[in-house]
């Protein structure tokens, strides 16, 4: 299985609501995960790519302030806090996931 | 006779990279008859010491400069290593899977390729193969550090010690570079099916003679 689709697997055990790079038209149910790719970490040796892994932008939408799912998700493996932010009574924790 | 001339197309050249690394073990008469892959290969820093100026006076002047032996030392750092190193490493594995630190440490050869470049063909215009005899690896340090926000694999990293190998005619030595734009084409084939081997032969280091032999023609 893809890497991208263990993420998407492993997101949805926070909630159901998971969502990778949705377009401006999908109706989001709260609350919810939103992903997409942001970057990629590439190390090299003998003269070549030899490990690359890729960031993922993880946003959680939450009406909740006290969600419990940005803790799930801080709790990730190379997973760091990004930013918090609230939009239309909406509360949007970013982080900034390799897998 | 022409002028001197800097710069021409074609002659802007530079050395980059190293990759293909092998590690030979030698059998119980000092022969390299056996080579593996060494992946992960990161940097291999080369660093001859010795050849240390010793004036001597004389008459109130300078009478001589009496040079020192020189030797051959080199710093090896990789994300892995191959398992035949441990041995070269002071590890024992005769029991697979368990292994037992501060042993001796077994003598190894090490060949890895480096890439020349010019302005016209790029990192391709040719390469060159170092040949490295009698290498003994220096107990190192392995930082192992927590993950992280980020990916940082391990960089494990040797410091080696070589003892030089008798060559006829000339001292002996320990590094042998071979230049892939200079020497027969034909004959560094033949030179890398004995390092890297092939289906009915194993990955050898052949001695310094040998390879001097090869390229010395008919």
């Amino acid at each position: 299985m893809a890497q991208r689709l263990q993420l998407h697997q492993l997101l949805e055990t926070f909630t159901p609501n998971v969502y990778f790079q949705p377009p401006t038209n999908v109706q989001l149910k709260y609350p919810c995960i939103v992903y997409k790719r942001d970057f990629a970490d590439t190390k090299f040796a003998d003269d070549v790519p030899y490990n690359h892994t890729k960031r993922y932008q993880v946003t959680i939408i939450d009406r909740d302030p006290d969600s419990d799912i940005p803790d799930q998700v801080a709790a990730m493996p190379m997973s760091l806090f990004n930013r918090f932010y609230t939009a239309e009574n909406l509360n949007h924790d970013v982080y900034s996931v390799f897998f | 006779m022409a002028p001197l001339t800097w710069d021409d197309v074609g002659d802007r050249l530079y050395e980059v990279g190293v990759d293909h690394g092998v590690l030979y073990l030698p059998d119980s008469a000092g022969v390299y008859n056996t080579g593996v892959a060494w992946n992960g290969l990161t940097t291999v820093t080369e660093s001859p010491s010795g050849a240390d100026a010793n004036p001597q006076y004389a008459d109130n002047i300078k009478y001589l400069n009496l040079i020192a032996a020189e030797e051959f030392g080199a710093t090896i750092e990789a994300f892995t290593y191959p398992d035949e190193f441990a041995a070269c490493d002071g590890t024992n594995i005769d029991t697979p899977g368990v292994a037992v630190g501060q042993q001796g440490r077994q003598m190894f050869g090490l060949s890895y390729r480096t890439k020349v470049g010019n302005d016209v063909d790029g990192v391709d215009h040719g390469y060159k193969l170092h040949l490295v005899y009698g290498c003994q690896a220096a107990p190192s340090e392995k930082a192992y550090a927590t993950i992280n926000d980020s990916p940082e694999a391990i960089s494990f990293s040797w410091d080696v010690t070589t003892s030089p190998h008798p060559v006829t005619g000339m001292k002996p030595t320990s590094l042998i570079v071979v230049d892939s734009t200079t020497v027969d084409p034909a004959d560094l084939t033949s030179l890398e099916t004995l390092l890297y081997g092939q289906a009915a032969t194993p990955a050898a280091l052949p001695t310094p003679d040998a390879v001097i032999a090869l390229f010395a023609g008919p």
